[in-house]
């Protein structure tokens, strides 16, 4: 919106016109004359002249300061009247009484004079001193003015009371001027010159205030001596003296009652034409006052009040008939004033409503000021020139306010001389004829405009616009009526207020016919023809006629109404050479509510890169009258760049149209608009930039009309409510206009691919082995492919994000340290033919992998006749679990293969690793091994894989022992070692993965004393078995020990039976028995019982001893029956 | 007796607009227009102390010269405005409330018709008559 308030206003430059005085208006400051100061010449004076003039800010004294020249002249006082017995007044106020008091007159004169107390001359200066304020009191002769004495002074003051010389010469001074003490002043000139110089003012001031309390008294004092049959204007006159002079004393309070006095006498004056515009000018004035006073003293509900009843009063009060354009102007000025004061007021702080604002005042103002305008159209039109000699003569310099100049003075009683008031009222009606009323309403809507926007009424502001533009309009000024309507035409159309819209609109056109701009008027035109706008069928006619020769090159018929002589004008303008020419106007239709609408659509959200976009595009027009276009097209904006599409052309010889353009009423049609998107705009979104519909011929005039195609035209349609648009109804046999739902963009995607990508693999993947993945590509592309390229990466897992540091892909296994993704060039692949790759995967870490290959590649395609190189891209993803081919435990036995839990140092035991395949598919062991840790040795010197080559189902379990001895005791369990295997899938026998897994730990005891039995694996009834105990002595101390060997009933044997041992530190005693089998079967052994010596510091204790024995000696031994034949004896193992 | 009754809808477009006077149609078509901003305005602040709910009369809008423009807000915001010479003052504050409260049945009435869409100009010749009646006969 390029309208502001600020061009409203200088739009509208305000002429004035029964303008209240100056004197009224400005606030009365009490006025103090300064005498004898030479600021022309005198530095001194100057300063002093500036520190009371300047910087009179508010908290200074109301006064207002004169500079009088020596010689002033102050007015002459009339002879004093010592009685009103045969005086009638003449008038109610006189003109010049205000300004006499406000500037002429001062309440003080200050004498300033330098003198010092201590001058050589100070004789003479006093008698000159006193000899000037004796002049200045026969220049106030008559005049209660207060005269003050003020010495400029060079030395500072002493104390009061000090300076003797001082206070004797001050005395005889004031003698000599006949001076009042306290009228004396000195103003040291110097230092605090500005502290000096307020003192003085207050004290000026406080005399001001008694010389105007004093003359308000000798005012009211006449009262006495006045009647009511001949001084009815003296009430009136004396009341608004005592008002004014109180006004300037700055008693508002007072002020206001007098004025308010002044007021009611005035009511009482009757009222009869000629003294009819005094009485009211009078009543404005007082008005004035008392509504400014009550808004000063923060009264805003009284003053409004007083204003009402003021208006109330005086609205009836015409007066004269034929100047009854002057009562309308006077209201105005009742209601422009009011306003003013009423904004005076809120500048100063008062708060304003919504409902109660200034602006109010100022739309009545302008309210009377348009009924002037009528009634001044009415009086004044047979008035054609100025009489002879002028009766208006001297009106600037009457006596009283608001008398005619014709008749000054003039009681209403004396009847007036009807020659001389006829040609007064003609030379006043002249006057008024003359006025520029337009401007004066003009100004007053802008005031009246930018109150109702501070006060949030817009729409009030928008009438006030329009009947602006009204007055525009009135005042022949077209173009600024143009661009206000049309600026207002936009908000009324918002809010669907047609009935306003369409008288605005029938406003605008003639506006625009008179200022013949073309652009609006086709503008206007179109949206006139709309069903929006409430017109009668026969204007809407008239209208499509004049645009149909508009665009034929004709100028259009005038509007109706319009004044003669301004078509004559404009029809010159329309038949120019600026309007004849060839002209293209492009109209941005969802401005507006015309009679075509337009909404668009892709058929689809997204398109394929070879496929065709589809735009749809429906039209409808309601304007009456069928309407031929000539070309329809669409834009289609990308990011980048914007493409345009003929959708619909008429055929090139001009006279054939195009009957697909032709709309009748009402009528509905749809057209489809195809092409085919650039490559280019693969991946990115287009847009239905706009629809352009050619109205006339291109090469003739033509306008374009632009709609952006997603319906959001102001359309009648109420769309607040869509879900219930279904029930409207609609003609079944064209597309249902109000239900398409524009579809403005539309995304590009790449073309599908035809190529097929198979991946084979044999899932599950086992956990640490290369795992082969084969991907078939197959061609099924009508055209050979090219640049094909495969790239494998692997879908981050949100489940575990650090997957992807557990697998590896590779596409050869011998260089298997790649990045992912992993990138395989494949090359070119003819139609229909296939192509394979392989590429292995490791996973270190069981679980899913998702793996994705995407296959980008160029595909030439002649499609169309065009070369067209497009890039596709093909995806899938393969899901690959990673399982573990083995559950490996081991399992510790003692040599008795009982299962232990913890192993004694430098005691032989056994682990046994379990291999149980849990693949689904078969496992073979290639070979295993053992890697044992420092402080484990094996027992064996050759160590050998006792799965090697064996071949495991799912299920089935493997086995191997290792015998194992702990070199030394340990607080901690002792790791035992790694296991390792070298594995392959059965049908991959090239691929062997090797796994190792840590075997468990296992807790190491130290035991002092180790015993191993060397026992045959059976025995013979009755053959002698050599048996032999070593006992060694693991110890660092001698131990002593006594054996026990308990009687067997199963056995005899030789040997000790009881004996005392001493063993030495690190060695081994060895005890021989030759044991005689008395029984067969699983027979208990001689049990070998050691006994230590009862010493407490012995390092083995007896519970110790007993355990080992249990452990480390065999308790029975199969002993076999006795075969036939000679017993052999069994060898003794050594 | 009112002079011009209208109904506007949420949008602040015009659903309905009856005068007994039809040459001043444009006239109140204009008040009734302008009188949407104190409608706006006291929506706006009553929406500030929400809580407890809303008297649906507006009162007094704005008086003019010539005529006092009454309003009232249904809770769907749709607003009834009512126009009365300034001259009657012979109508109460309560005969005001009546007549909205008619109206509002009245607009009930045309909103429970399966063939009205709602947001569209109403044109009823019942409601169009009983409106009529209402301005005339003031009640």
């Amino acid at each position: 919106m390029f309208l502001t308030d600020d061009n409203l206003l200088t739009m509208s430059a305000v002429p004035s016109g029964f303008d209240f005085p100056s004197e009224l208006s400005t606030k009365p400051f009490a006025l103090i004359g300064l005498t004898g100061l030479d600021t022309l010449n005198n530095a001194i004076h100057r300063t002093i002249w500036d520190a009371f003039s300047n910087n009179r800010r508010s908290d200074r004294a109301p006064v207002h300061f004169k500079l009088l020249g020596p010689a002033h002249e102050f007015p002459p006082p009339k002879a004093k009247r010592n009685t009103y017995e045969w005086y009638i007044p003449k008038g109610i106020l006189k003109r010049n009484w205000m300004n006499k008091h406000l500037n002429e007159i001062p309440a003080v004169v200050a004498i300033f004079y330098e003198l010092d107390w201590e001058d050589p001359q100070w004789n003479e200066k006093r008698i000159e001193c006193a000899s000037r304020v004796q002049s200045m009191r026969v220049a106030l002769a008559g005049r209660n003015t207060r005269i003050a004495v003020v010495l400029i002074q060079q030395t500072a003051p002493l104390p009061t009371g000090e300076d003797m010389t001082a206070a004797e010469r001050a005395t005889a001074l004031c003698t000599s001027c006949e001076l009042n003490a306290k009228s004396l002043f000195v103003l040291p000139h110097g230092d605090h010159l500005h502290g000096y110089t307020v003192r003085l003012e207050n004290v000026f001031y406080d005399l001001a205030l008694n010389y105007y309390h004093h003359e308000a008294r000798n005012v009211k004092s006449h009262r006495d001596q006045l009647n009511k049959t001949t001084h009815q204007y003296l009430f009136v006159r004396h009341q608004l003296k005592i008002g004014f002079l109180n006004e300037l004393k700055q008693d508002s309070h007072t002020a206001q009652k007098h004025y308010l006095q002044a007021y009611n006498n005035l009511l009482e004056v009757r009222i009869v034409d000629t003294n009819n515009l005094e009485v009211k000018t009078v009543a404005g004035f007082i008005n004035y006052k008392l509504c400014k006073l009550m808004f000063q003293q923060n009264l805003p509900r009284d003053a409004i009040n007083q204003f009402r009843q003021h208006i109330e009063m005086f609205r009836n009060c015409i007066g004269p008939k034929d100047l009854a354009f002057e009562h309308c102007a006077w209201m105005s000025k009742q209601f422009s004033v009011f306003g003013d004061i009423f904004d005076e007021a809120i500048r100063q702080g008062l708060p304003a409503l919504q409902t109660q604002h200034p602006g109010f005042y100022y739309q009545q103002a302008a309210q009377n000021a348009i009924e002037r305008k009528t009634s001044c159209q009415e009086l004044c039109k047979s008035v054609t020139e100025y009489p002879n000699p002028d009766p208006l003569m001297g009106a600037e310099n009457l006596e009283f306010y608001g008398q005619r100049p014709w008749r000054p003075g003039k009681l209403s009683a004396e009847p007036p001389d009807p020659a001389k008031e006829k040609i007064g009222v003609l030379a006043l009606q002249y006057k008024e004829k003359n006025t520029n009323h337009s401007m004066l309403i003009i100004g007053l809507l802008g005031s009246a405009i930018s109150q109702f926007k501070t006060y949030r009424c817009p729409r009030m502001r928008r009438q006030l616009v329009v009947q602006m533009a009204e007055e525009y309009f009135s005042s022949q000024d077209y173009g600024k009526a143009l661009t206000l309507l049309t600026h207002m035409l936009w908000d009324y159309r918002c809010e669907k207020w047609w009935l306003l819209l369409s008288n605005i609109l029938v406003r605008a056109l003639g506006c625009a016919f008179l200022a013949a701009s073309v652009q609006d008027y086709v503008v206007l035109s179109l949206e006139a023809l709309g069903s929006c706008a409430q017109l009668h069928e026969e204007e809407k006619t008239r209208v499509f006629g004049n645009l149909e020769r508009l665009l034929k090159g004709l100028p259009p018929d005038p509007e109706p109404n319009l004044p003669q002589e301004e078509v004559d004008h404009a029809r010159q303008l329309w038949t120019s050479s600026k309007v004849g020419d060839v002209f293209n106007i492009a109209i941005e239709m969802n401005n507006i509510t015309g009679c075509i609408e337009s909404k668009a659509q892709f058929t689809q959200p997204q398109y394929q890169a070879d496929q065709h976009v589809t735009i749809e595009v429906y039209i409808r027009s309601c304007c009456p009258h069928p309407l031929q276009f000539s070309k329809l097209t669409v834009t289609v904006n990308n990011p980048t760049y914007s493409s345009e599409f003929a959708v619909c052309e008429s055929s090139s010889n001009e006279s054939g149209a195009n009957p697909l353009l032709l709309f009748h009423k009402n009528e509905v049609k749809r057209f489809v608009c195809q092409f085919l998107p650039d490559v280019q705009d693969v991946g990115k979104e287009i847009q239905i930039g706009s629809i352009l519909l050619y109205l006339g011929s291109e090469k003739g005039r033509c306008a374009i009309l632009r709609f952006t195609g997603t319906g959001s035209e102001p359309s009648s349609v109420d769309i607040s409510c869509p879900e219930l648009q279904h029930f409207r109804p609609s003609s079944a046999d064209m597309p249902d206009f109000d239900g398409i739902q524009p579809v403005a963009t539309a995304e590009i995607v790449p073309r599908d691919s035809k190529l097929e990508v198979t991946v084979v693999h044999s899932t599950p993947a086992l956990l640490g082995e290369w795992y082969p993945i084969k991907v078939i590509l197959e061609n099924k592309e009508s055209n050979m492919i090219s640049e094909m390229s495969m790239d494998i990466n692997l879908l981050s897992n949100n489940e575990d994000p650090s997957l992807e540091q557990a697998t590896q892909i590779c596409e050869s296994i011998s260089d298997h340290i790649v990045s992912l993704p992993l990138k395989i060039s494949v090359g070119n692949l003819d139609p229909n033919c296939n192509i394979q790759k392989l590429f292995y995967m490791r996973g270190h870490r069981i679980g899913n992998r998702n793996i994705m290959i995407k296959v980008s590649y160029n595909l030439s395609v002649g499609q169309d006749g065009l070369d067209n190189n497009n890039s596709c891209i093909k995806e899938t993803t393969v899901m690959i679990p990673v399982v573990k081919p083995f559950d490996i435990t081991a399992k510790f036995f003692s040599l008795k293969f009982e299962p232990i839990a913890k192993s004694f140092a430098k005691e032989p035991f056994v682990v046994m690793p379990h291999v149980s395949c849990v693949s689904p598919c078969s496992l073979v062991i290639e070979n295993s091994s053992i890697e044992l840790s420092g402080h484990i040795k094996s027992v064996d010197d050759e160590v050998k894989s006792q799965l090697k080559l064996i071949s495991l189902k799912n299920g089935e379990t493997g086995t191997e022992a290792y015998c194992v001895t702990a070199d030394q005791a340990n607080d901690q369990p002792v790791a035992l070692g790694i296991y390792t295997l070298q594995w392959r899938r059965e049908d991959t026998p090239e691929l062997v993965t090797s796994s190792s897994v840590t075997l468990p730990t296992v807790r190491v005891e130290s035991a002092p004393l180790f015993i191993e039995m060397c026992l045959p694996a059976h025995g013979w009834v009755r053959t002698p078995m050599a048996v032999s105990y070593h006992i060694r002595n693991h110890t660092t101390c001698l131990l002593d020990l006594e054996l026990n060997m308990e009687a067997s009933d199963a056995f005899m044997f030789a040997g000790h039976k009881q004996l005392q041992l001493r063993i030495l530190p690190e060695s081994v005693k060895t005890l021989d028995y030759n044991l005689y089998p008395l029984l067969s079967g699983l027979v208990a052994l001689p049990r070998l019982r050691l006994t230590i010596s009862d010493k407490n510091d012995y390092p083995v204790k007896q519970p110790q001893l007993t355990e080992l024995l249990d452990r480390s000696l065999p308790s029975h031994v199969y002993v076999m029956p006795q075969g036939k034949g000679n017993p052999t004896p069994i060898a003794i193992p050594s | 007796m009112a002079v011009c009754v209208a109904v506007i809808g949420k949008d602040n477009s015009p659903k309905f607009i009856s005068c007994l006077n039809p040459e001043l149609e444009l006239q109140f078509h204009y008040k009734v227009h302008t009188s949407l901003d104190v409608v706006e305005e006291k929506l706006s602040s009553a929406g500030i102390n929400t809580g407890d709910v809303r008297e649906l009369y507006l009162g007094l809008l704005y008086s003019t010269e010539e005529h006092k423009i009454f309003g009232y807000v249904t809770n769907t915001k749709i607003k009834f405005i009512v126009v009365v010479e300034s001259a009657n003052t012979l109508l109460r504050d309560n005969e005001v409330r009546t007549m909205f409260r008619r109206l509002h049945n009245l607009y009930t009435d045309v909103v429970c018709n399966p063939f009205y869409i709602p947001g569209d100009p109403i044109t009823s010749k019942n409601f169009d008559d009983t409106v009529k009646s209402i301005m005339v006969n003031n009640i």
